[in-house]
């Protein structure tokens, strides 16, 4: 196990998410077993108040795990210089075989407990509380994901090893990996460009039609073809080079840190489109301003991914 | 959702910070002395380590002592040629070199050999054979010496000469002929140059034997392969590559500063509970606050909104505050007391300055490890206050 | 419109004994209307003021403030509610004591963060209007008890409230500044408000712009 200041640092901060997050988790299970706002018992009088607990619990837990997770793909990078044979931080979190799963976590975490605080916005608009048990029952899914992922990151960080040699990059995402994701090495890359073009064009449609379901759908289907065309096609580009394929390395400061914008800006857009057309359903209501922040900020990213083959081309003549 | 910020809950705020000051000058001070103990600690030894950094890229690629009985003894130099007849090996170079104490400042000089006509094994010996000239060195059977040695044998009433004392005691007089700075401060404030002859003398060394050998490799990617065959050919040889020295001491350094961190992050969360039990303890005025503002039209969440811009702002001031402390502390001051805690050859190696070293790496760990630790322990007592009922007014 | 149905209110007092304040009370209050609440001390007039407020629940019964049950809202609502709707002068004042006139006046407002410039104009105006100008950033604690019971009072019209209500409002002052607060009360007549007063000061009784004087008895209209 490695001991670096970074690691401890995330471990203290998974610690006071665990701890606040039993509490939270305890007092959820109790409302929605007894919540009843007819009830003028002094049970539910005691829910409602905790219930902003839970609120406030999951705020800071959601604050503070943003930025977080750029840290945590700081320290992946960093640790990458001591770990044999990682060029970035796929090579680090890939030493181990939960690798990417930890990562879905992760991300999957924060989309739910982003959207625990649009639902919680929701509910606290209407008096008669139209969410409350959505939302608790939504935090018991959360909480034993967020278990999940700081199992898997304890995990991690203790059988994280200096001596062992990993795989860099540069073969993880290849046809070559054994990974499981391997296979779309294999496909004609330029069926993701046309795919990754295609459903966001559908996505704009989507928006101008103001199908709450299509939107919902697309925004889902963005996240993942956008993330294997960058993988595949574009970052290929950011690289300048035909056979480099690494989510990861785009966050160094080789490419001006360019990763980190992209996958902010595609976060935003998508949570806001997924958010947006959930709240739209459940509302019966179209929300306007979650979709207006969705659009642009899904139009940034596919603007940003295009404009690196595309001034590739401008300047070379070809493509890569 | 509109989130602006609230200008007139910010100045709520913070009138509320000083109307309860005494409380809150308490909390203020401890966390600002834990951060700034936190932030000295890690500046340090980012500090020592990219010193370390420096010095260990400018070791040699494969280093090979002898071993007797565990311990390391003098290579004769008749090794030399069968280590070159080694498929890869560029150069073998022996190196004859030792630690000087010097009772007098209490600290130990690396008095290191150079004959010219080698190839050198450090950057620093090329530029220094390249900058004085060496032919006079042997003549006048003198040394160069390094701008913090300088200093000390200043202080110790040697002037352009030192005496050094020889394993059968006699005494042999060395000149000063020139005096340089190195790339590090460490180095500087280290290292004494000569002919390799005269450091044989001075410690007594025989005329065919040096401490060990550097070798030098063409392909870096070679480097395991020939240090397994230079164990082959000589059993009685340890083999030091400088891939595992750098490892070794970023585990090392990784470790200590491991060891300081577990340490203050159970600081902190005794800390933690301070702070909670501080923020628990709500005084009558306060509660009859707290069901004014209800009454008037506060809901929960404007008072827990309330409390956490207090908890920001006091953490977030204690954070600028010790850091901008400890910068001064670490960089100007150069970390007296805590430096010594931290570099365990400190009292025989010679003083030496932390250079400047700041990145935002630190700064986040620093950040992430007191300002939210900070908030989270005000969630509850927050939480206990907002909730409070507002007819309190009533009574 | 302001209706209290069959509201009976009890508390607790020690650990198995009650205080019954309110039973069976019904009321309405209508838009623009003026009421007195009279009866000794410990009849349950302040009880009255905050269920309407919102300040409590009832026991039994319901409080429906213009078509809405504040009765049963829970309490992050009962808040939202008295921000839109009530200004209540309370007993004691209830000013935060180290605050200035000025800061408190603010303190109902804040969390809806108001346009700067808006809240300037409205300060200025409701200080005048109570000749307080000259007031405005001492701490409320250095105050006259007339000073500090008008700085309430702007507290409470600082967000146009549509209910106003006073409990025992000239209980602190003498004769000339309860004759003073009076007149206040006289200009807040406008037709859309509705002001509730609690109070057993006689001062208050041959008043004609009072529209209707409630007797309570022991928790009971009479
Ligand atoms: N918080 C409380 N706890 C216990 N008893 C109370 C409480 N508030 C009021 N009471 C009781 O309720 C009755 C009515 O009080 P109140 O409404 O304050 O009367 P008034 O305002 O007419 O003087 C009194 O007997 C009083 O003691
Ligand atoms: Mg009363």
């Amino acid at each position: 196990m490695l001991l670096t200041p970074e690691i401890i640092t995330i471990l203290a901060l998974d610690f006071i998410f665990l701890f606040f997050g039993i509490i939270a988790f305890f007092i959820s299970i109790k409302i929605v077993k007894f919540w009843n706002l007819n009830s003028t018992s002094n049970l539910q009088y005691k829910l409602e108040k905790q219930s902003f607990l839970v609120a406030t619990i999951i705020k800071y837990i959601f604050i503070v795990k943003l930025p977080l997770f750029l840290f945590f793909i700081f320290t992946a990078d960093k640790l990458s210089d001591v770990i044999t044979g990682a060029m970035c931080g796929a090579g680090v979190v890939n030493s181990v075989s939960f690798g990417s799963a930890m990562f879905f976590y992760k991300i999957l975490n924060l989309y739910i407990f982003g959207f625990w605080l649009v639902l919680h916005h929701f509910d606290l608009k209407n008096e008669n509380q139209p969410y409350t048990k959505y939302k608790f029952w939504l935090y018991i899914v959360g909480f034993i994901f967020l278990l999940i992922e700081i199992y898997l990151e304890i995990d991690f960080f203790t059988s994280l090893d200096v001596s062992k040699l990993v795989s860099c990059c540069g073969t993880l995402f290849s046809a070559a990996s054994t990974s499981s994701f391997s296979f779309i090495f294999t496909i004609n890359k330029l069926y993701f460009v046309y795919l990754f073009y295609a459903v966001f064009t559908l996505l704009i449609l989507s928006y101008i039609l103001k199908n709450s379901w299509m939107i919902l759908g697309l925004n889902i289907v963005y996240v993942f073809i956008s993330i294997i065309s960058l993988i595949i096609f574009f970052g290929t580009y950011i690289y300048q080079l035909p056979t480099h394929h690494c989510p990861f390395c785009m966050l160094q400061k080789d490419y001006d840190y360019i990763g980190y914008v992209l996958y902010i800006t595609l976060y935003i857009g998508t949570f806001y489109g997924v958010s947006g057309a959930i709240m739209s359903i459940l509302e019966k209501n179209k929300e306007k301003f979650y979709y207006n922040v969705s659009i642009v900020f899904n139009i940034i990213y596919a603007l940003i991914v295009s404009a690196y083959p595309i001034t590739y081309y401008i300047k070379n003549g070809v493509w890569l | 959702m509109k989130n602006r910020l609230n200008k007139f809950l910010f100045d709520f705020s913070v009138l509320s910070i000083f109307r309860r000051g005494s409380k809150n000058i308490f909390i203020f001070f401890v966390f600002t002395l834990l951060i700034f103990l936190l932030s000295s600690i890690l500046f340090i030894s980012n500090s020592i380590k990219s010193e370390l950094d420096i010095t260990i890229n400018s070791l040699p690629d494969i280093t090979v002592q002898r071993l007797q009985a565990g311990r390391a003894i003098n290579m004769p130099l008749s090794r030399v040629n069968r280590l070159l007849a080694i498929d890869g090996v560029k150069a073998v170079i022996p190196r004859v070199w030792g630690y000087y104490y010097f009772a007098n400042a209490g600290v130990n000089f690396s008095v290191v050999g150079i004959d010219q006509f080698e190839d050198q094994y450090r950057d620093l010996y090329t530029k220094l054979c390249d900058k004085f000239n060496f032919d006079r060195l042997k003549i006048d059977s003198g040394m160069l010496i390094g701008s913090g040695i300088d200093k000390i044998l200043k202080n110790n009433f040697y002037q352009g000469y030192f005496n050094f004392v020889k394993p059968d005691g006699s005494l042999i007089k060395v000149k000063i002929d020139g005096i340089f700075n190195g790339d590090t401060k460490l180095e500087s404030s280290d290292i004494i140059v000569m002919p390799s002859k005269k450091v044989r003398e001075i410690f007594g060394m025989k005329p065919d034997e040096a401490v060990d050998f550097v070798i030098k490799i063409a392909n870096p990617s070679e480097i395991p392969n020939i240090a397994s065959k230079i164990t082959q050919l000589y059993p009685d040889s340890r083999v030091i590559t400088k891939e595992d020295l750098k490892i070794s001491y970023q585990n090392l350094f990784d470790y200590k500063g491991g060891l300081f961190l577990a340490l203050f992050v159970i600081s902190a969360f005794t800390f933690f509970m301070i702070i909670y039990d501080k923020a628990s303890g709500v005084s009558s005025d306060e509660k009859r606050e707290i069901g004014i503002l209800k009454a008037v039209g506060w809901t929960i969440d404007d008072i827990l909104k309330e409390k956490f811009y207090e908890a920001f702002i006091i953490s977030f001031v204690s954070f600028i505050t010790a850091l901008c402390l400890s910068i001064f502390y670490v960089y100007f001051l150069n970390a007296p007391l805590l430096k010594n805690i931290f570099i365990g050859y400190s009292s025989l190696k010679p003083e030496f300055d932390l250079p400047f070293c700041f990145d935002f790496q630190t700064f986040s760990i620093i950040f992430f490890l007191t300002v939210p630790i900070y908030i989270a322990a005000t969630i509850i007592p927050s939480w206990r206050v907002a909730s409070m009922d507002a007819d309190e007014v009533m009574r | 419109m302001i209706e209290l149905r069959n509201v009976t209110k009890e508390f607790k007092v020690g650990a198995n004994d009650k205080v019954v304040a309110l039973k069976n009370i019904n009321l309405r209050v209508k838009k623009g209307e003026i009421v007195l609440l009279k009866g000794p001390s410990g009849s349950g007039k302040s009880t009255i003021l905050s269920l309407i407020a919102a300040l409590n629940k009832p026991t039994s019964g319901e409080v429906i403030v213009d078509g809405k049950r504040v009765s049963k809202l829970a309490d992050n609502f009962t808040s939202l509610f008295r921000r839109e709707n009530i200004g209540f002068i309370f007993q004691r004042y209830n000013l935060i004591p180290t605050l200035s006139a000025r800061e408190n006046v603010i303190v109902p407002l804040i969390p809806s963060n108001p346009d700067s410039d808006w809240l300037e104009d409205r300060l200025k105006e409701l200080f005048q209007n109570f000749s307080l100008e000259s007031k405005m950033d001492v701490i409320v604690k250095n105050l006259s008890g007339g000073e500090q019971q008008r700085v309430a009072i702007a507290r409470a019209l600082i967000n146009n409230p549509s209910i106003i209500i006073a409990d025992e409002p000239t209980a602190n002052l003498d004769k000339k500044l309860s004759l003073e607060f009076i007149e206040i009360l006289k200009k807040l007549k406008n037709g859309h408000n509705s002001i509730i007063i609690a109070s057993h000061d006689p001062l208050f009784f041959d008043l004609d712009f009072i529209d209707r004087q409630i007797d309570i008895h022991n928790g009971e209209i009479i």
